[in-house]
C-alpha cells in the first residue's frame, strides 16, 4: 500500500512540476511582451513607439498559444503514460529526468531528429500538406478560449468572439480533411480505411456533439464564451452541468411545476454532459471511438506512412484537440473558471493576498508595487487555477477511459451515433429549451 | 478598446485590398486546379482550398457568420463526402478519360459564359453596395445579432429545423432498413447507368 | 422505449463500474521489476542462450559428439566438427557452433542430448554489434565447472557419470513443465524402455 501512495506521488510531483513548467513559461512570456516589454517602449519613445506596443500586445495570445501547445502535450503525453501505467499496476517511464519527468521531450527530440519518409507512389504535396492541416486547426481553435480561461483578461480580450463557440465548432472540423488527405496520399491500404473511418465516424459524431454544445448555448443564451462562462458564476448549481442556475431560483414557496423542471433540467444537462464526453472522445479519437488509428487492425491508421517531423505534427495536434474538447467542457459545462464553493475560495485569495502584499511590501521600496499589481491579478490566478484543475481532471478522466473500455467495432461506432445520440441529442435539445422557459 | 486603434491604423493602410488580392491569388489557382487537375480526388481537396479562401473572403467582409458556416458546411461536410465517395468509386479508371470531349467543351464554355456574365452584370449594375463606403468595423457585430435571434427570436423555427432534422433521421433509418431486392435492383440499374456513361 | 432506457441505465452502469474498478487498481503497489537494476528470478525451465556443460566434479567435456541435436534442430543453427580419434577410435569433438541469431530458443537440442550437454541458460542479456558475433563458438559455449555445476543443480539434472562410459540418458526433471515437454521426445528416441515402464 506505502509504494502505492508513493507511486500516486510521484505523479502528483510530475503533474505539478510540469504545470510549473508550462504555465510559468506561458504567463512568463505573455507578461514580457504583453506588460513589460510595451511599458518600457511606452517610457522610452512616447507616443511614437505607441503603434509597437499595441502591435507586442496583439500579438501575445499567439505567442502564449504557440508556446502553450508543444509543451502542453509534453506534459499529457507523459501524464497519460504515467496514468495509463498507474491503472495497470505498473510504473510508467521513469528514467529521464527526475522521476521521467523529461521522457517525453527527450522522445520529441528523438522524433524530430528521425529520418521523414515519403512512401513511393505518395502524392507529395497531399503528404506534407495533411499534417498541417490536421494541426493548424487545433492552434487557431485556441484562440477564443483563451478569453474565457483567463478571465477576461485585457490581453486575451481581443480574441474573444461574439460567437467563439461556433467559431471553434467550425474550426474543429477541419482536422478530418487532414486525416482523409494524409490517408489517402501515402498510398497505403491501411492509412486509406483508417482515413475513411476517421471520416465517417467524424461525420457521424459531429451531429450530436453540435446538438448537445448548441443545447448548452441555448440553455446560457449566448455562443460567446466569456458570457457562458460568467453565467455560471456562483457555485456549483450555477454550473451548466446542473442546468445552469436553474436549481438556485428555488426557493420553499416555489410551485411544484418548477421544482420539479428544475430538477428534470438538471437530469438533461447531466445527460448532456455525459453525450458531449462519449462526442468528443469519438471526435479526438480516443480509445473507445480510436478506430481511424486502430494500432491492432490497422498498424495506426491514417498516420501509418508518416515518421519524423510530420508524425511528430500529428501528434501534437491529438493531444492538444484532446486538451481543447476538456477545456472546451470545462468553459461549457464545469463552470469555467469559478470555483464551486467560492466563499471558501475568497478566504483563502485574501489571505493569500494579504500575504503577498506583507511579503513584497516589506522588501519593495519603490517600483515593485506596480511589479506585483501587473504580476499577480487574483481574478486572473483564481480563474485560470480552477482552469486548470477541471480540464486535466477531463484529461485525466480520458486517460482512466482509454485504460478501462476497449475498442468499437465500425459498425457499433454508426449504429451509436445515428441510432442512439443524434435521437438522444435532439429529445435533449427539444427538453431543455421547455424545460428552460418552465423554470 | 486599446488594441481597435491598432486595428483602425492597420485599416488606414488597406490591408483589407491587401487581404483580399492574396485570398484572390490563392482561390484562383485553386479553382483552375480543381478544374485542371486530372486526378479526381485531388482536385476534391483543392475545391476545399477554394471553399476555405471564399470563408476567408466573407472574413474579410466582416461577414463571420457566414464564413464560418462556409467552412463547416461547404468545406469540410459536403466536400469531404464528395472526396469519400469519388474514394470509394474506382478512380483509377477515370485518370485514362478524356473529360474535355469536343461536344462537352461547347456546351461547358456556353454555360460558364452565361454564368459568368450574369454574375458580372448584376454586380456592375448595382452601383452602389452598401457596405462600399463604410467603415467595416462601424458595422453592429452581426454575428452577435445572429447568435441573439437564433437563441432568443427566432428559437421556435429553429426548433422547427430540429424536428425537420429528427425527420430526415427517421426518414433515413426507414430508407436503410427497408432492404429489400427492389433497392437493390435500383442500385444494380444505376452501376450500369454510369457503366454506359463510361464507355461513351 | 421503457426497455431501451432501462438498457442504456445498466450500459452507463456497467460503464462506471468498468471505471470504477480499473481506477481501483491505481492504489496498488506497481509490480514492475526495474530489469537492470533488479534482476529477474528466472525459473530452471528459462530457455535463454544455449551453452554446453562440462562434467561439475571433474571438468571433463560432456559432449559426446553424436550430432543429435544437430539433426533436431529446426533452424539447423548448429554446426558440429568431429572426427574419429586415430588413438581411441572414439568420436572427438573439434568445433561446436551455434548461430544465435537463428536459434528460436525452442529448447529441442536440449531434449534430445543423451549426456545433458548442451543445455539452456538463464541468460538473455545477448546483443552485439553484428551479426557474425551471434554465432558462438565451442570456446564461448563451454561453461565453466561452477557454471555447470550451477546450472545442473538449478535444472535439477541428475549429475552426469564420468565419461568412461557413456552416461544413461537423464530422467525427466523434477519440475512437472520440463518432463512434460521431454516425454515426446524419449518415446522417439527410445520408444521400447519407455513403452515398458
Ligand atoms: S534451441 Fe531450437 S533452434 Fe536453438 S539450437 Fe536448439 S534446437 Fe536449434
Ligand atoms: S546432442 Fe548433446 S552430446 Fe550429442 S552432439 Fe549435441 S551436445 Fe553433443
Amino acid at each position: 500500500m506505502n509504494s502505492a501512495v508513493f507511486e500516486i506521488g510521484k505523479f502528483a510531483r510530475l503533474t505539478l512540476l510540469w504545470l510549473c513548467i508550462i504555465f510559468g513559461a506561458v504567463w512568463g512570456v505573455s507578461w514580457s511582451i504583453g506588460v513589460l516589454l510595451p511599458a518600457v517602449i511606452l517610457s522610452q519613445s512616447g507616443e511614437s513607439g505607441r503603434f509597437w506596443a499595441q502591435l507586442l500586445q496583439a500579438l501575445v495570445p499567439v505567442v502564449a498559444v504557440a508556446l502553450f501547445v508543444p509543451l502542453n502535450t509534453c506534459y499529457m503525453v507523459l501524464a497519460e503514460r504515467r496514468l495509463l501505467a498507474l491503472f495497470t499496476v505498473r510504473k510508467g517511464p521513469n528514467r529521464v529526468g527526475p522521476d521521467g519527468a523529461f521522457q517525453t521531450v527527450a522522445d520529441a527530440l528523438k522524433l524530430l531528429l528521425k529520418e521523414e519518409i515519403t512512401p513511393r507512389g505518395a502524392d507529395l504535396l497531399m503528404y506534407t500538406l495533411a499534417p498541417v492541416i490536421f494541426f493548424a486547426p487545433s492552434i487557431i481553435g485556441v484562440m477564443p478560449l483563451l478569453a474565457a480561461v483567463s478571465g477576461n483578461h485585457p490581453l486575451f480580450t481581443p480574441v474573444n468572439l461574439p460567437t467563439g463557440v461556433f467559431y471553434i465548432l467550425a474550426v474543429s472540423s477541419i482536422p478530418v480533411v487532414g486525416v482523409v488527405m494524409g490517408g489517402w496520399a501515402s498510398n497505403n491500404k491501411y492509412s486509406l480505411v483508417g482515413a475513411l473511418r476517421s471520416a465517417a465516424q467524424a461525420i457521424s459524431y459531429e451531429i450530436p456533439l453540435l446538438l448537445s454544445i448548441i443545447t448548452v448555448c441555448l440553455l446560457a443564451g449566448t455562443l460567446d464564451f466569456v458570457q457562458i462562462a460568467d453565467n455560471q458564476r456562483g457555485s456549483l448549481l450555477n454550473w451548466n452541468i446542473l442546468g445552469g442556475g436553474a436549481l438556485t431560483h428555488l426557493g420553499i414557496g416555489s410551485p411544484w411545476w418548477s421544482i420539479a423542471a428544475a430538477l428534470l433540467l438538471a437530469a438533461c444537462c447531466i445527460l448532456l454532459f455525459a453525450l458531449y464526453v462519449i462526442c468528443a472522445c469519438a471526435e479526438v479519437n480516443r480509445t473507445p471511438f480510436d478506430l481511424p488509428e486502430a494500432e491492432s487492425e490497422l498498424v495506426s491508421g491514417f498516420n501509418t506512412e508518416y515518421s519524423g517531423i510530420k508524425f511528430a505534427i500529428f501528434f501534437l495536434a491529438e493531444y492538444t484537440n484532446l486538451f481543447i474538447v476538456s477545456t472546451f467542457a470545462a468553459v461549457m459545462f464545469l463552470g469555467g473558471g469559478h470555483a464551486p464553493f467560492p466563499g471558501l475560495e475568497d478566504a483563502c485569495i485574501s489571505g493569500l493576498r494579504g500575504l503577498l502584499a506583507a511579503w513584497f511590501g516589506a522588501c519593495t521600496p519603490f517600483q515593485l508595487g506596480w511589479l506585483v499589481n501587473s504580476l499577480v491579478n487574483p481574478a486572473t490566478v483564481s480563474q485560470v487555477f480552477w482552469i486548470i484543475v477541471k480540464s486535466y481532471a477531463l484529461v485525466w478522466f480520458a486517460s482512466l477511459i482509454r485504460a478501462t473500455l476497449p475498442r468499437l467495432r465500425i459498425d457499433q461506432l454508426m449504429d451509436y451515433s445515428w441510432k442512439r445520440l443524434v435521437p438522444l441529442a435532439l429529445i435533449l435539445l427539444i427538453a431543455v429549451t421547455f424545460l428552460k422557459e418552465l423554470v | 478598446m486599446e488594441s481597435l486603434n491598432l486595428l483602425t491604423a492597420l485599416a488606414h493602410v488597406n490591408v483589407e485590398q491587401g487581404f483580399f488580392y492574396v485570398l484572390a491569388a490563392i482561390a484562383i489557382p485553386l479553382a483552375y486546379g480543381v478544374v485542371f487537375d486530372r486526378n479526381v480526388i485531388r482536385s476534391g481537396f483543392l475545391l476545399i482550398g477554394v471553399f476555405a479562401t471564399i470563408a476567408g473572403l466573407f472574413f474579410l467582409l466582416q461577414a463571420q457568420f457566414l464564413g464560418l458556416s462556409q467552412i463547416l458546411i461547404y468545406g469540410v461536410g459536403i466536400t469531404l463526402v464528395i472526396v469519400i465517395a469519388l474514394m470509394l468509386t474506382n478512380a483509377r479508371q477515370e485518370t485514362g478519360m478524356n473529360p474535355a470531349l469536343p461536344a462537352n467543351v461547347g456546351l461547358a464554355s456556353f454555360v460558364s459564359v452565361l454564368v459568368f456574365t450574369t454574375i458580372y452584370l448584376s454586380l456592375r449594375s448595382a452601383e452602389d453596395w452598401p457596405l462600399k463606403n463604410e467603415s467595416s468595423l462601424s458595422l453592429p457585430p452581426n454575428i452577435e445579432m445572429i447568435g441573439k435571434h437564433l437563441m432568443t427570436y427566432y428559437a421556435l423555427p429553429f426548433e422547427f429545423a430540429s424536428i425537420l432534422l429528427l425527420a430526415a433521421l427517421v426518414g433515413a433509418v426507414m430508407l436503410s432498413k427497408a432492404e429489400p431486392a427492389s433497392l437493390a435492383n435500383a442500385g444494380d440499374e444505376a452501376e450500369q447507368a454510369v457503366d454506359g456513361t463510361d464507355r461513351v | 422505449m421503457l426497455g431501451m432506457v432501462g438498457r442504456a441505465a445498466e450500459g452507463f452502469y456497467q460503464v462506471c463500474r468498468g471505471l470504477w474498478t480499473v481506477f481501483k487498481h491505481s492504489g496498488r503497489p506497481p509490480t514492475t521489476k526495474e530489469f537492470p537494476d533488479v534482476m529477474p528470478e528466472l525459473p530452471g525451465a528459462f530457455r535463454g542462450r544455449l551453452a554446453l556443460a562440462v562434467n561439475p566434479e571433474t571438468g571433463e567435456h560432456l559432449c559426446i559428439s553424436c550430432r543429435q541435436c544437430e539433426r533436431v534442430c529446426p533452424d539447423k543453427c548448429i554446426d558440429i566438427t568431429a572426427h574419429k580419434s586415430p588413438q581411441t577410435g572414439k568420436l572427438e569433438l573439434i568445433d561446436f557452433k551455434i548461430d544465435h541469431g537463428l536459434c528460436m530458443f525452442c529448447g529441442l537440442c536440449t531434449e534430445v542430448c543423451p549426456t545433458s550437454c548442451i543445455i539452456n541458460t538463464s541468460d538473455f542479456e545477448m546483443s552485439e554489434y553484428s551479426r557474425g558475433a551471434l554465432i558462438y563458438d565451442l570456446k564461448r559455449l563451454t561453461l565453466s565447472q561452477e557454471e555447470s555445476a550451477y546450472y545442473f543443480a538449478k535444472k535439477d539434472l541428475p549429475p552426469p557419470k564420468p565419461k568412461a562410459k557413456p552416461a544413461p540418458k537423464p530422467e525427466a526433471a523434477g519440475d512437472a513443465g520440463e518432463s512434460l515437454a521431454q516425454q515426446p521426445s524419449d518415446v522417439s528416441q527410445q520408444p521400447g524402455p519407455k513403452a515398458e515402464e
